[in-house]
C-alpha cells in the first residue's frame, strides 16, 4: 500500500492525507455517573458546536404501537423545565446567537447547537437542565404530537420515504428496524394518548450512561470539563437496557411493492442483511469499500445505468452503520417502468460479480483515496466535525473509531472483499422493494 | 433612491473580479460566479441558463468525456457544482490542496472548453425536466407552493425553466448563451484555502480567455400591482394543505431599510427556528403543523437546509410566509391565523424587548452564516452585487444603530396585511375554495385544553372575514405550472 502510493505520487497522481484520519486532538473524559465528554478544540474562531449524542433511537421502540416514539420524544425535549420553560430556553439560545435543532435515527438522537463562544457556559447549563429536569404538561405533550403528525404530512409526498417503510416492513419480522424512525401513521395518530409512556421513556433511556457530549470549536478543554462537571455532574445514572427482539435469520428472498398514487419515476430499493457495525467492523469496512466500487460515480454500473444508457437518474447506497444487523441497501430511481427488471438484474449481477472476480487493485486504491479525501474535505467547520463524529459516537462513544475504520479500509485486500461479498450477497438475505405510479390507486 | 441603487449595482462589475481568502486550510474552494441567469433566458427558451451551467459542471469538456472526468475526480473526492438563479450563475468546486493541479486543469477545461456532447445534453435535460415534472410538482408541496408564489408575483419562470421550453432547447441555444453571457464582464472568481502563491493570478489569466463581453444584467420585470388579495389553489393529490403567501417588496440588501426589515423578519418568522413568533403561535401553542416561517429574501430548498445558499442575489425580492402542511380540516383556520399574525406584525410591530433580543441574536448569529469558506466567498460576492460591505459587519453595524421605532417604521412602510397573493396546495381544492368564499366561521378544536387568551384569540381568528369574491379564488391543476 505504501509503495503503491509512493509510486503514484512520483507519477504526479493523488496523494493521501495523513495516516490518522481524524486530525484533531481531543480530550475524552468519563464522569462517575457514566456521562462521557469529548472536547475538540479547533482553530475555527469564535464558534462552538455543542452536540449531545444520546445512544437511543427508534431501535428502542420495543413495545407494539410505539413506533416513532424516540423521534416524538426528541420533540418533547423542547417542551421545557421549571427553570427554563420553552420561551426562556429560546431566549438563552437567542442571546448566544445560537442555531439549534435535533434529529433522531435508528440508533441515536442528537441535540445540537452552534453559537458564539461567549454563550458556552449558559448553554452547557441550559442543556444540562433539560436532560435532568424535563417537565412538560400533558397539554403541551398532546399539542406536540400534532406537530409530529404535521411532520409526517410534509414528508408524505416523497415516495422514497414510503418505499423505505415498505422495505423495512418486508425485510424484518421481529427487530425494531422493521419500522422507520418516523413510525407508522397509526402509531403517530395515537401519540397524543401516550403521555405516561413518554415519562417512562425519558426515565429509562435518557441517562448519562447513554449520553456523550461532543463540544467542538474555539474552546479550552479544562474550562469545558469543569463547566460540564458543574452542570451535568449531578445527573443520576440508571439507564434501562431495552429487550430488543433478535431478528431470526432470513431464509428466502422477499419482495414488496408500493402503488404510488401520483406521477413519479419508479423506485427500487434492494437490501441485503449484513452484520451490526460493532459486531464485525472489518466486514462493515469491506462493505463500505464494495459500495463505492459497485455504486460510486466512477463504477462501471453507474457509468452504464446513469451516464451511458441513462436508464437511471439515481443510483447510490451502501452499508449503514447500525447497532444491530441492518441492511446493505441499493437505492435506484429509474426513468421508465419498463426498465425496472433490467436495472434490477444489473444491480444484482454487479454485486454477485464481487463474489467471483477479484476487484482491480488500482480501482480499490482509488476508492480508498476517495474515502479519505471525502472525509478530509468534510471537516471544514466545527459543526461539520461534530456532525461527522455523531454516528460513530452513538455506537462506540469514541472518535478513535473513525481512525480504526479508516485503518481497516487501508488494510483490506481484493481477497477480503471477495470473501465478504460471498458471505452477504446471497439471494436468501435479499429484499427487493419497488414503487411505481399506479393511476387507479387511491 | 431605489432607481439609483439599481443602476449602481447593475454597473458595479464590468471587468473580471477576483476575490481571495488565502489561508491555512488544505481545502481549496473555487467559486466562479457569473452575473447572468434565468432573467437572461430568451422567451420560449426558459431554462437555458440552468442547463448551460449543468453542461459545464456535470458534462464533459472538449478533450474529456464526462465519465472520464468522474474517473479523474473520484480518487480526489473532488467535485464541481452548479447553481443557477435569476441573476447569478455559479459554478463551485472543492478539492484538497494535494490534488490542486490535477483538479484545476480539469475544471478549467470544463469551463473554458466545454464538450457540448448530445449525450450530456440528453441526461442533464432529463434531470432538469424531472426536477420540474416530478420533484417540484409531485413530491414537495412546500417548494411547489413557494415557487408558484414567485411565479405569480414576479411573472418570471422557475430558474430551471418550463417543461415545454426545456424539451425544445438545443445545444446551439446553450452555446449561444455561453458565448454571450459567460464572459469576463460578468465573472467574479473567488478562491479560498492554502493555494500556492501566484495561483489566483494564474486562474484569472486563464479565464481571460473568455470573451470580454458586456454586462448581462437586465432589470428584473417590475411586479404587477396586486389590487386585491387573490388565492390560487394548486390542485393535486396530497394528504395535507400547504400555504405560501406574500407580496413583492422594494427592499433588497442594498436598500437602507434592509437591516430594519431583517430584524422584524427575524423576530416574526426566522427560518427553521423555534424562536420565531409565527412558529410559536401556530405550531408551538396550537400544533397546527411542523413549522411556520417568513422571508424577505429568496430561499429555495429550505426544507433541506438550515442556512440559505449564497449567490442567489436578486434585486427583486418578495415578503413571503411559509406555512407548512396542515390537516385539510384546519386549513381555513390556519390561513386566517397566518393573516391575523401578519396583521399584528404590521399594526403593532415589535416591542422594545422583542427588538433588543432579536438585535442581540442577529449580531452574534450572523457569524454562523459564514462558518465555511465556501460561504464566506459566496457572501463576499453577494455583497459586491448589492454594493454593501462584508455581510456580518454590515449587519452588526447597521442593527447597532437601529431603534425599535426604525424597525416598526420599516415594517409599516414595506409590509402589509392586505393585497396578498396566497397559494395553497390541496387535493380537495373545491372544498377549500368553497370554505374561503363562504367566509363562514372555522372554529378550532384541540386535543387538549388551551389557555383562555388563546381561546379568545381563536374566536376572533375563526370568524375573521377574508371578503373574497369568486374571481379572487381560482383552482389550477398542478400540471399547468412550469409547463
Amino acid at each position: 500500500m505504501r509503495t503503491l502510493l509512493t509510486l503514484l505520487l512520483a507519477a504526479g497522481a493523488y496523494a493521501a492525507p495523513p495516516s490518522k484520519i481524524f486530525p484533531y486532538g481531543y480530550d475524552l473524559h468519563d464522569f462517575p455517573n457514566g456521562l462521557r465528554l469529548i472536547t475538540i478544540p479547533t482553530d475555527f474562531p469564535n464558534i462552538v458546536s455543542f452536540y449531545t449524542v444520546v445512544s437511543v433511537g427508534s431501535r428502542h421502540e420495543v413495545e407494539s404501537g410505539k413506533s416513532g416514539f424516540a423521534h416524538f420524544f426528541e420533540h418533547c425535549m423542547f417542551r421545557g423545565t421549571k427553570r427554563f420553560p420553552p420561551q426562556k430556553w429560546e431566549a438563552v439560545m437567542k442571546a448566544a446567537g445560537a442555531a439549534n435543532n435535533a434529529y433522531t435515527s435508528d440508533d441515536l438522537t442528537v441535540y445540537h447547537a452552534t453559537f458564539d463562544k461567549a454563550g458556552l457556559e449558559s448553554i452547557i447549563d441550559l442543556e444540562a437542565d433539560r436532560f435532568q429536569n424535563l417537565e412538560y404538561s400533558e397539554n403541551a405533550f398532546r399539542t406536540e404530537a400534532l406537530a409530529v403528525n404535521g411532520e409526517y404530512n410534509k414528508n408524505s409526498t416523497e415516495p422514497a420515504n414510503q418505499l423505505e417503510e415498505k422495505l423495512r416492513d418486508t425485510a424484518y419480522d421481529r427487530h425494531t428496524y422493521k419500522h422507520t424512525t418516523m413510525g407508522f401513521l397509526a402509531d403517530i395518530k395515537d401519540m397524543p394518548n401516550q403521555y405516561e409512556y413518554s415519562k417512562q421513556f425519558f426515565n429509562r433511556f435518557y441517562r448519562p450512561e447513554n449520553t456523550t457530549l461532543v463540544i467542538v470549536g474555539d474552546v479550552d478543554q479544562k474550562q469545558v470539563r469543569s463547566m460540564v462537571e458543574k452542570y451535568w455532574g449531578p445527573w443520576k445514572k440508571g439507564a434501562v437496557k431495552p429487550q430488543i427482539p433478535v431478528e431470526p435469520p432470513q431464509t428466502a428472498e422477499r419482495k414488496g411493492h408500493v402503488d404510488w398514487p401520483t406521477p413519479t419515476l419508479p423506485w427500487m430499493m434492494i437490501g441485503y442483511k449484513v452484520p451490526a457495525f460493532t459486531e464485525n467492523m472489518r466486514d462493515s469496512a469491506a462493505l463500505d469499500l464494495i459500495a463505492s466500487l459497485a455504486l460510486g460515480q466512477n463504477s462501471p454500473l453507474y457509468k452504464k445505468l446513469v451516464i451511458d444508457e441513462q436508464k437511471n437518474d439515481v443510483l447510490q447506497g451502501g452499508y449503514q452503520n447500525h447497532a444491530d444487523p441492518y441492511m446493505f441497501i441499493v437505492y435506484s430511481r429509474v426513468k421508465n417502468d419498463a426498465d425496472m427488471p433490467a436495472v434490477q438484474d444489473a444491480i444484482i449481477s454487479t454485486l454477485n460479480g464481487f463474489k467471483d472476480t477479484l476487484v482491480d487493485a488500482k480501482r480499490l486504491e482509488a476508492v480508498k483515496s476517495n474515502l479519505r479525501y471525502s472525509f478530509a474535505l468534510g471537516l471544514d467547520n466545527s459543526e461539520a466535525i461534530a456532525e461527522n463524529l455523531a454516528n460513530y459516537i452513538a455506537l462506540t462513544r469514541t472518535p478513535e473509531t473513525l481512525n480504526q475504520v479508516y485503518d481497516l479500509y487501508a488494510s483490506l485486500t481484493p481477497e477480503d472483499l471477495r470473501e465478504v461479498a460471498r458471505k452477504y450477497f446471497v439471494a436468501s438475505g435479499r429484499t427487493v422493494a419497488t414503487l411505481a405510479h399506479k393511476k387507479e390507486a387511491k | 433612491m431605489r432607481a439609483l441603487v439599481l443602476l449602481f449595482s447593475a454597473l458595479a462589475l464590468q471587468a473580471m473580479e477576483l476575490v481571495t481568502l488565502p489561508g491555512q486550510s488544505p481545502i481549496i474552494n473555487f467559486r466562479f460566479v457569473f452575473r447572468c441567469g434565468s432573467l437572461n433566458d430568451l422567451k420560449g427558451k426558459e431554462g437555458t441558463a440552468a442547463l448551460t451551467a449543468a453542461m459545464l459542471a456535470r458534462g464533459g469538456s472538449q478533450s474529456t468525456p464526462y465519465s472520464d472526468i468522474i474517473e479523474k475526480f473520484y480518487p480526489m473526492a473532488a467535485s464541481v457544482g452548479d447553481q443557477t438563479d435569476q441573476e447569478m450563475l455559479t459554478i463551485s468546486g472543492v478539492t484538497h490542496v494535494d490534488n490542486l493541479e490535477a483538479y484545476y486543469s480539469t475544471l478549467r477545461d470544463m469551463l473554458l472548453k466545454p464538450g457540448w456532447r448530445p449525450e450530456d445534453l440528453k441526461r442533464l435535460r432529463d434531470d432538469q425536466l424531472t426536477s420540474l415534472r416530478v420533484s417540484l410538482r409531485q413530491q414537495n408541496d412546500e417548494e411547489l407552493g413557494k415557487e408558484v408564489l414567485y411565479n405569480i408575483l414576479l411573472g418570471t419562470a422557475h430558474p430551471n425553466g418550463t417543461v415545454s421550453s426545456l424539451e425544445k432547447l438545443t445545444l446551439a441555444d446553450l452555446q449561444a448563451f455561453y458565448k454571450q453571457h459567460l464572459t469576463q464582464a460578468n465573472l467574479t472568481i473567488a478562491l479560498a484555502g492554502k493555494y500556492p502563491e501566484g495561483f489566483a493570478e494564474r486562474v484569472k489569466k486563464d479565464f481571460s480567455q473568455l470573451p470580454a463581453g458586456k454586462p448581462s444584467a437586465v432589470n428584473p420585470p417590475a411586479p404587477k400591482p396586486i389590487p386585491q388579495t387573490r388565492v390560487t389553489i394548486v390542485k393535486k393529490q396530497t394528504r395535507a394543505v400547504a400555504f405560501s403567501l406574500g407580496f413583492p417588496i422594494p427592499v433588497n440588501r442594498s436598500h437602507p431599510d434592509f437591516p430594519a426589515l431583517l430584524v422584524a423578519n427575524t423576530w416574526f418568522g426566522p427560518h427553521r427556528s423555534s424562536a420565531g413568533n409565527l412558529y410559536q403561535r401556530m405550531r408551538e401553542i396550537r400544533g397546527l403543523n411542523y413549522g411556520d416561517y417568513s422571508y424577505i429574501e429568496y430561499f429555495p430548498r429550505g426544507m433541506f437546509q438550515f442556512e440559505p445558499d449564497p449567490n442567489l442575489a436578486r434585486r427583486q425580492q418578495i415578503f413571503q410566509m411559509w406555512i407548512r402542511p396542515v390537516e385539510p380540516q384546519t386549513a381555513h383556520f390556519t390561513l386566517r391565523l397566518a393573516l391575523h399574525e401578519l396583521e399584528r406584525l404590521v399594526e403593532k410591530g415589535l416591542t422594545e424587548s422583542d427588538f433588543e433580543d432579536t438585535r442581540s441574536f442577529l449580531s452574534r448569529g450572523v457569524n454562523l452564516l459564514l462558518k465555511t469558506k465556501a460561504n464566506e466567498l459566496g457572501y463576499r460576492i453577494d455583497s459586491q452585487f448589492y454594493s454593501i460591505g462584508e455581510y456580518p459587519e454590515y449587519i452588526r453595524n447597521a442593527v447597532a444603530k437601529l431603534t425599535v421605532e426604525d424597525v416598526n417604521k420599516a415594517v409599516k412602510k414595506h409590509l402589509r396585511k392586505d393585497r396578498l397573493e396566497i397559494v395553497a396546495v390541496a387535493e380537495d381544492a373545491e372544498a377549500l375554495q368553497k370554505a374561503l368564499l363562504s367566509d363562514a366561521p372555522s372554529p378550532m378544536t384541540y386535543n387538549s385544553p388551551k389557555l383562555a387568551d388563546i381561546l379568545e384569540e381563536d374566536k376572533l381568528v375563526s370568524t375573521r372575514k377574508l371578503g373574497l369574491k369568486p374571481a379572487q379564488v381560482r383552482i389550477v391543476p398542478v400540471d399547468r405550472f412550469f409547463q
